[in-house]
C-alpha cells in the first residue's frame, strides 16, 4: 500500500511539474499563428481573404524581425501579429521602401495582438516591422498573417 | 434579422479592440539599409492578389484567359511542380471567370499533379472541397481552398525536403499570374495597370532560388533563369512608370515560358 502511495504521489508531482512547464515545452509557432488568425477573424467577415502562408518565429524582449512583401496599388491589406503568450506586448508596423511609415492610422496594438492596416500609395516592396515589446518569456514565439480585398 | 445581428457582433468586435488598444507609436521614418541582415524571405503573392488589384482598374474579360486543356503528363518532378503553379493559377483565373466546369476540372487536375510529386494524399481533401464549392458557385471558398491547395502542397514538400519544387510551385504560379497581367494590360494599356508589373524583389528572390537548383538541369529551368534576367531591368525602373512597349514585352517572355511549361520538350 505505501509503494502504492509513493508511486502515485511523484506521478501526481510529475504531472504538476508538466502541466506548470506545459506553455513553455509545448507552445509553438502553431499556436501564435492561431492568435494572429483570430485577430483576423473579424476582418474576414468585412471580405478580407486571408492568406494561409505566414511567416513565425521567437524573438526576445525588444528584439525586431523586419519581413519584406510586395504589396499592390489597389489592394488593401491587414496584417496581424500574435503571440500565445498572454502578457506580452507585440507591434507591427509597414513601411514603404524609402522606410516611410505607410499604415493608416486605425492600426492597432492591444497586448499579445497586433494589427497594422495598409493602402498602397504605389505597387512595390513594403517592409513589415515585427517586434517583442515586452514579455515574461526569454523568448516569445510570434505569427504574422496577412489579408487582403 | 440574423445579418443585422452579425453586423453588430462585427461592429462590436472592431469597437473593442479600437477601444481597449493603445495608439500605435512608430516612428515615422526608419533606416531600411540597416535592417538588411534581419529581413525575412517574401511571401510570393497569389495570383488572385495581382488579380483583385486588376479589377479595380476596370472591367477584365476573364473567360478569354481561362485555360483548361489537360496539358501533358510529365515525369520530372520540377516540371510537375511549375506545371502544378500554374494550374492553380489557371483555377485562380476560372474563378474570377466564375466558370465552375473548368474550375472542377482544374481540381481534378491538381490532384493528379500533386500525386505526381507525391504529395498526393495531403491534396485529396482540398481538390474535393474546391470541386463541391464549385458545384455551389461559391467562389470565396473556391479561392480559399486553391490558396490552402498552394499551402498544403508547399508544407507537405518542406516536410520531406523538398522546398526547391515548392519553391518551383510559386514560380510557376507566379509566371502564370504576370503572363495573364501584361495580356489584360496590354489589351486595355493603363499606367496603373502597368504599375502592378513593379515587382523586382520578387524576380531577385527567384533568380536566387534558382541559383540554388543546379541539380535541376532541364532546358525549361534555364529558360526561366533567361527570361528572369530579360525581364528585371524592364521592371525594376525606380519612381519611373513602365511604358506599354514593356508590358507587351514582358508578355511575349511569359507566354513564351508559359508555353515551354505546359508542353513536351
Amino acid at each position: 500500500m505505501n509503494r502504492f502511495v509513493k508511486i502515485f504521489v511523484r506521478a501526481s508531482a510529475l504531472l504538476l511539474i508538466l502541466k506548470a512547464l506545459q506553455p513553455a515545452i509545448f507552445a509553438s509557432v502553431d499556436d501564435a499563428q492561431s492568435f494572429a488568425l483570430q485577430a483576423a477573424e473579424p476582418y474576414v467577415k468585412q471580405g478580407f481573404q486571408v492568406r494561409e502562408d505566414y511567416w513565425g518565429g521567437d524573438l526576445g524582449s525588444g528584439e525586431k524581425k523586419a519581413v519584406r512583401q510586395q504589396l499592390f496599388k489597389g489592394n488593401e491589406y491587414w496584417f496581424w501579429l500574435g503571440t500565445e503568450v498572454d502578457k506580452a506586448k507585440v507591434s507591427v508596423h509597414v513601411y514603404d521602401s524609402d522606410g516611410k511609415l505607410a499604415e493608416q492610422p486605425d492600426s492597432w496594438e492591444k497586448g499579445h495582438f497586433a494589427a497594422a492596416h495598409v493602402i498602397p500609395k504605389a505597387t512595390g516592396s513594403y517592409f513589415i516591422i515585427v517586434s517583442v515589446e515586452q514579455s515574461p518569456d526569454e523568448r516569445t514565439h510570434w505569427a504574422l498573417v496577412y489579408g487582403f480585398r | 434579422m440574423m445579418s443585422f445581428i452579425r453586423y453588430f457582433k462585427i461592429v462590436g468586435l472592431l469597437c473593442s479592440f479600437a477601444l481597449c488598444a493603445n495608439a500605435a507609436q512608430a516612428p515615422q521614418q526608419i533606416n531600411i539599409s540597416q535592417l538588411s541582415t534581419k529581413v525575412e524571405d517574401v511571401v510570393v503573392p497569389l495570383p488572385n492578389e495581382i488579380f483583385g488589384a486588376l479589377n479595380k482598374l476596370g472591367t477584365v474579360n476573364w473567360r478569354a484567359h481561362v485555360r483548361s486543356d489537360k496539358g501533358p503528363n510529365f515525369t520530372e518532378r520540377p516540371r510537375i511542380a511549375l506545371l502544378l503553379g500554374t494550374v492553380i493559377a489557371d483555377g485562380f483565373i476560372a474563378v474570377q471567370a466564375e466558370d465552375a466546369e473548368t474550375v472542377k476540372d482544374i481540381g481534378q487536375r491538381v490532384l493528379t499533379l500533386s500525386k505526381g510529386i507525391g504529395v498526393g494524399t495531403s491534396i485529396t481533401p482540398h481538390a474535393k472541397a474546391i470541386i463541391e464549392a464549385a458545384d455551389k458557385r461559391n467562389w470565396s471558398n473556391v479561392r480559399k481552398e486553391l490558396d490552402r491547395t498552394q499551402n498544403s502542397v508547399q508544407q507537405a514538400m518542406n516536410e520531406v525536403h523538398d522546398e526547391k519544387l515548392s519553391q518551383l510551385v510559386s514560380l510557376g504560379g507566379w509566371l502564370r499570374g504576370t503572363e495573364v497581367l501584361t495580356s489584360v494590360v496590354n489589351e486595355h494599356f493603363s499606367s496603373d495597370g502597368a504599375e502592378l508589373l513593379h515587382q523586382p524583389d520578387l524576380l531577385t528572390y527567384f533568380q536566387k532560388r534558382l541559383q540554388g537548383m543546379p541539380e535541376f538541369d532541364l532546358p525549361i529551368i534555364h529558360q526561366i533563369q533567361d527570361a528572369l534576367v530579360e525581364v528585371k531591368p524592364l521592371i525594376d525602373v525606380g519612381d519611373r512608370q513602365i511604358p506599354p512597349e514593356t508590358v507587351k514585352k514582358v508578355n511575349e517572355i511569359t507566354t513564351r515560358i508559359g508555353q515551354g511549361i505546359v508542353t513536351k520538350q
